[in-house]
């Protein structure tokens, strides 16, 4: 059974036919590791490459993380950190794919930023542009899935037609593992750090999140939230089980979900408004 | 006790500068870009005019929320439809006592979403 998960994990982190990664990355990467490094180094090299440029802004700008105005990339490394900025780096040549070819994922994506996001900060936590962030991408292994293995990802949708059964469960059946896990190769293939990576991997299991069982836990709530308001289209329609888990260790009550449902549903409009522009472009 | 608290909040709806019409009347304090931090540029209960729609539209303002529910897009659906996908959605995990809640919690912003619902 391990041999076809094996042969799966070979095929999707195979690097010639994953999406080529921005070269200015591997530079960045070195530059962070390295005390001395500026930002206005750091913006100098991602700003060599234009096209990636754009994309950054473009996101930085996405009602994820909506609260500040990003017109440069000193900016964005300024106000969402060099981490924020290296992810949505790697990202963007994944979701300029997404875009086009799955609206629906690319909308359920950010709405999940955007409920992580307004959730961590009623919550007061820190690092609310990293938690964004792991929302916007916690389903990057579902991208992945289509993308290298487009056969067992049209056997997974009709399973999940036929049946009625949820995404998670079909990709079992047809592949062995699933998007979360997918996700997580990905995450550690590029270097992400571990608070990114974690609750990419565990969204669907929080349990087994330890470092970062705080970022987990919102992405997963996020997720269920974004899925009880029908936004975007991530594989299926339904509402996934609030694990016990991930409300203890948020503290969370009625109160509190009541007011950020109100709030997510009244900025849902601005994300529609968003894809829509992003489609349109 | 569930805090139904949005029950008690005025029935309105957001939409983009672009299907605002004459009129209507504003539900919310408008403020210039995305940021609530500045003063607004046109205060809530005001009634839309074309001149202001236009002003707002200069000053780059993209929705607005009004009273009410006056904008039906062309599939948008009704009351009991909206009710039947919240329950088809939740079918799996209506039983758990914390998706419950959720439940609840949209089932009210359903109601009330659809109160001042005039012209249907």
């Amino acid at each position: 059974m391990e041999d076809k998960r094996s042969a799966l994990k070979k095929i999707i982190l195979d690097t010639k036919t994953l999406p080529t990664l921005p070269g200015v990355i591997s530079k960045l990467n070195s530059l962070s590791d390295n005390d001395k490094a500026s930002v206005q180094e750091m913006a100098k090299i991602v700003s060599s490459d234009q096209v990636l440029s754009a994309r950054i802004l473009r996101l930085a700008n996405s009602p994820s993380y909506g609260f500040y105005r990003v017109s440069t990339i000193s900016n964005a490394l300024i106000l969402l950190g060099v981490n924020v900025v290296k992810s949505l780096a790697l990202s963007s040549s994944i979701f300029a794919i997404m875009e086009k070819n799955s609206v629906g994922l690319w909308e359920h994506s950010l709405g999940v930023g955007v409920a992580a996001n307004l959730m961590s900060r009623k919550l007061g936590l820190s690092e609310c542009e990293e938690i964004a962030t792991a929302a916007l991408l916690h389903d990057i292994g579902k991208v992945i899935i289509s993308l290298k293995c487009t056969d067992a990802e049209m056997e997974i949708l009709r399973i999940v037609r036929d049946r009625r059964i949820y995404i998670l469960e079909a990709e079992h059946e047809v592949i062995e593992t699933d998007h979360a896990e997918v996700g997580g190769w990905l995450a550690k293939s590029w270097f992400l750090p571990d608070k990114l990576s974690e609750p990419i991997t565990f969204h669907h299991d929080v349990a087994k999140s330890e470092s970062h069982r705080i970022k987990t836990s919102v992405v997963h709530i996020a997720d269920v939230l974004i899925k009880a308001c029908g936004f975007g289209n991530s594989g299926d329609c339904y509402v996934p089980r609030i694990q016990q888990v991930a409300w203890d260790t948020l503290n969370l009550n009625e109160q509190i979900l009541s007011e950020v449902v109100g709030e997510i549903e009244d900025k849902l409009v601005d994300v529609k408004n968003f894809s829509l522009e992003m489609i349109g472009a | 006790m569930f805090n139904f608290s949005v029950y008690e909040r005025q029935a309105m709806q957001k939409i983009p500068l672009m299907q605002a019409k004459a009129g209507m009347v504003l539900a919310r304090d408008v403020f210039r870009g995305d940021s609530s931090t500045v003063m607004p540029i046109c205060g809530k209960d005001t009634v839309l005019t074309d001149d202001l729609i236009k002003r707002l539209d200069q000053m780059d303002v993209q929705s607005v929320s009004v009273q009410g529910h006056p904008v039906w897009e062309e599939g948008e659906l009704s009351y009991e439809d909206l009710l039947r996908e919240l329950d088809r959605r939740f079918e799996k995990t209506m039983q758990d006592p914390l998706n419950s809640i959720l439940y609840d919690v949209h089932k009210a912003q359903l109601i009330r979403s659809m109160e001042g619902d005039s012209g249907r």
